[in-house]
């Protein structure tokens, strides 16, 4: 049987990696637009020097001013990602092995809300509450723990963690939890049949089989973290801060976009880092990260 | 290891077990002897499974007392109580080899790390596992998965043994080659064990005892051959095997005997409690007899299907009292469809029951 030739746009229309170029370029050009170009842009700007072109004077700079900062800021973060950690782990497990329907069903409904919450407002809860005479100090000391005198106020590194853990939490044990309740149950039945208890099932047979989540929660926290400006300078703005901090800083106050790119580059260096380790973390699972 | 010594008594004195208005297991009181392989057999959601976690302390009673080895135990958590399981999905923990699945329990219970290894390896060249211990449970067949996880409940040397359904994630043919090294395995080391399977023709090959439960409820309890051949009521008759339940009479009851009334034929059976009038007979396929042609003491039967199997030959057999499903084994000589059979019955295979 013969067919009737089809038209020059009906061949194309049919050429399949005609199809498949066509539904991805917008998405292409949107990474293109709003991600690549403004990287590459402030990537350049970070080696680009006045008079000679290009060097390394700007990350010279960041370092001699800012190492404390780099420091701290990987310090803060790192803390605060192990809290994250352990309290999404504590909270994942009750959720799956609490024996109290009503304790867990009311752990299930108060854990989530901060995620409802944005850093800046959480940031200002956090002044009201950890400031020296705050709510948190009010409280120990109505309660006649403490002399109004021996408060000290917590407006500094430890506010930063406990706002990000606080904040970041609810995300991690969201998907700690989910992927806790998917696990073949008989498993942890087995385990307590074989005379475990609940802290060494959690620790020895939940938690192993749930590690590529908890890693790829943590790393997601941790990238989200590094690039909070809103919590650091509501609630520690002083010296050592964060680098989003002093980013925005030597814009608005000198506006030398070098050295903030600079800064810029090393965060996105860290968080290169642990991109690296979720992406192959993604590759290991077999499937897309 | 000498499990037999550890073998324990269990017994149930009304025990039940509610989730919130569902009653999964109503009252259910029972003994398994030490040493004996005792199977809970019935359809789905009859409450076997939720027995059998009861006495693993997976889920604890809402009524009456549950003893092992005569301790009450009733409100042991899983954790106190010296019973080990083998669950349907065997439940390995994936991330584990071979050797640390086995050698947990022996680790949680404080043992070193070598003198348990050793201990596993052991029990894993008892169920013809030796060598796999580096394996992950990934790497393993189906039946494979199934000994390790037997292994990992035979280790610890328990007073008794669960199984829930262990053969049910494997094909026909390996089935019934599990089921016998599980048996032998029982046999020889004498281990209480109880066994949940939803098979009949499973539970007839691996028990001592078996008990049909049905809406959470023990049905009938007794030897396999006693469940087969004397089956108390039309369920255990149809779960068991297959029955032809036929309308009869009760003509007169002559001591322990009642002379029972099947279209024109006239059999003595034991009467089980029932009076004259009618009642149900329950007749196993491969005790109906068919003759050529219809004879004075046999019922006047028309076959209505024939089907040749290699081993026998399965009939529908019109009747006076009903369609009958026959089993018959001699296969060198078959009814044609259509044709005219004399219908007798056997002396075993035939009872009465109760509605």
């Amino acid at each position: 049987m013969r067919t009737a030739p089809a038209s020059a746009f009906g061949r194309l229309w049919q050429n399949e990696r005609f199809l498949s170029l066509a539904l991805v370029t917008p998405a292409l050009l949107t990474i293109g637009a709003l991600f690549l170009y403004p990287l590459g842009f402030s990537v350049i700007s970070a080696f680009s020097v006045e008079d000679s072109g290009f060097g390394i004077a700007n990350f010279t700079k960041a370092f001699d001013f800012y190492s404390n900062d780099i420091l701290f800021t990987v310090i803060i973060v790192g803390i605060s990602t192990v809290l994250i950690g352990a309290f999404a782990i504590a909270i994942g497990g009750y959720l799956t092995m609490g024996e109290s329907p009503l304790a867990v069903s009311i752990l299930k409904w108060l854990y989530r809300w901060p995620l409802f919450i944005p850093f800046i407002v959480a940031g200002q809860m956090m002044r009201t509450f950890l400031a020296k005479n705050g709510l948190m100090n009010n409280m120990i000391v109505g309660a006649g723990l403490l002399d109004p005198s021996q408060t000290t106020s917590f407006l500094d590194w430890r506010g930063i963690v406990i706002t990000f853990v606080w904040k970041q939490t609810p995300f991690v044990a969201l998907l700690v939890a989910g992927a806790m309740a998917s696990l073949d149950r008989s498993t942890i039945e087995a385990a307590r049949n074989l005379g475990a208890g609940r802290i060494r099932i959690l620790a020895q047979i939940i938690v192993p089989q749930v590690r590529p989540t908890i890693v790829v929660g943590l790393i997601l926290s941790f990238v989200v973290m590094m690039s909070v400006l809103s919590v650091p300078l509501m609630i520690n703005a002083q010296n050592p801060t964060m680098l989003t901090v002093d980013m925005a800083f030597r814009i608005n106050t000198y506006g030398d976009y070098g050295v903030a790119n600079a800064l810029g580059f090393i965060s996105y260096a860290m968080t290169g880092f642990v991109a690296w380790i979720y992406l192959r973390q993604g590759v290991r699972q077999g499937g897309a990260p | 290891m000498n499990t037999t010594q550890k073998a324990a008594a269990v017994v149930f004195e009304k025990v039940s077990k509610a989730f919130g208005s569902v009653v999964a297991v109503n009252e259910v009181s029972l003994t398994v002897e030490p040493g004996t392989l005792v199977t809970l057999l019935g359809p789905s959601g009859c409450g076997k499974t939720t027995t059998l976690r009861l006495i693993a302390g997976l889920e604890m009673p809402t009524a009456g007392k549950i003893f092992i080895a005569g301790r009450d135990v009733s409100l042991l958590p899983a954790t106190d109580r010296d019973v080990s399981m083998v669950f349907q999905s065997y439940a390995l923990f994936p991330h584990m080899t071979v050797l640390e699945n086995v050698s947990y329990g022996l680790r949680v219970s404080g043992m070193k790390k070598k003198q348990a290894g050793e201990k596993a390896e052991a029990v894993l060249a008892q169920v013809n596992m030796p060598g796999y211990g580096a394996r992950l449970p990934s790497e393993l067949s189906g039946g494979q998965q199934q000994r390790v996880a037997v292994a990992r409940a035979l280790v610890l040397e328990p007073q008794v043994l669960l199984f829930d359904e262990p053969l049910s994630n494997l094909d026909a043919k390996l089935r019934r080659q599990v089921r016998q090294d599980i048996r032998e395995l029982q046999q020889n080391l004498g281990l209480t064990t109880v066994y949940v399977t939803h098979d009949q023709a499973e539970a007839l090959a691996v028990s001592d005892s078996i008990i049909v439960m049905r809406n959470a409820e023990i049905a009938q309890k007794g030897s396999p051959r006693d469940l087969y051949e004397k089956p108390e009521d039309i369920f255990v008759a149809d779960f068991i095997g297959d029955a032809n339940v036929v309308k009869a009479e009760i003509v007169r009851i002559d001591g322990e005997q009642a002379i029972v009334r099947v279209g024109v034929i006239e059999i003595p059976l034991p009467h089980r409690g029932l009076t004259p009038g009618e009642v149900d007979l329950a007749i196993r396929p491969e005790s109906v007899q068919l003759s050529n042609g219809a004879a004075g003491d046999a019922l006047a039967g028309e076959v209505l299907k024939a089907t040749y199997l290699g081993g026998h030959i399965e009939y529908t057999v019109a009747t006076p009292v009903g369609e009958l499903f026959v089993i018959d084994p001699r296969v060198h000589m078959m009814f044609s469809p259509g044709g005219t059979v004399g219908v007798s019955f056997a002396e075993r295979g035939v009872t009465l029951v109760h509605p």
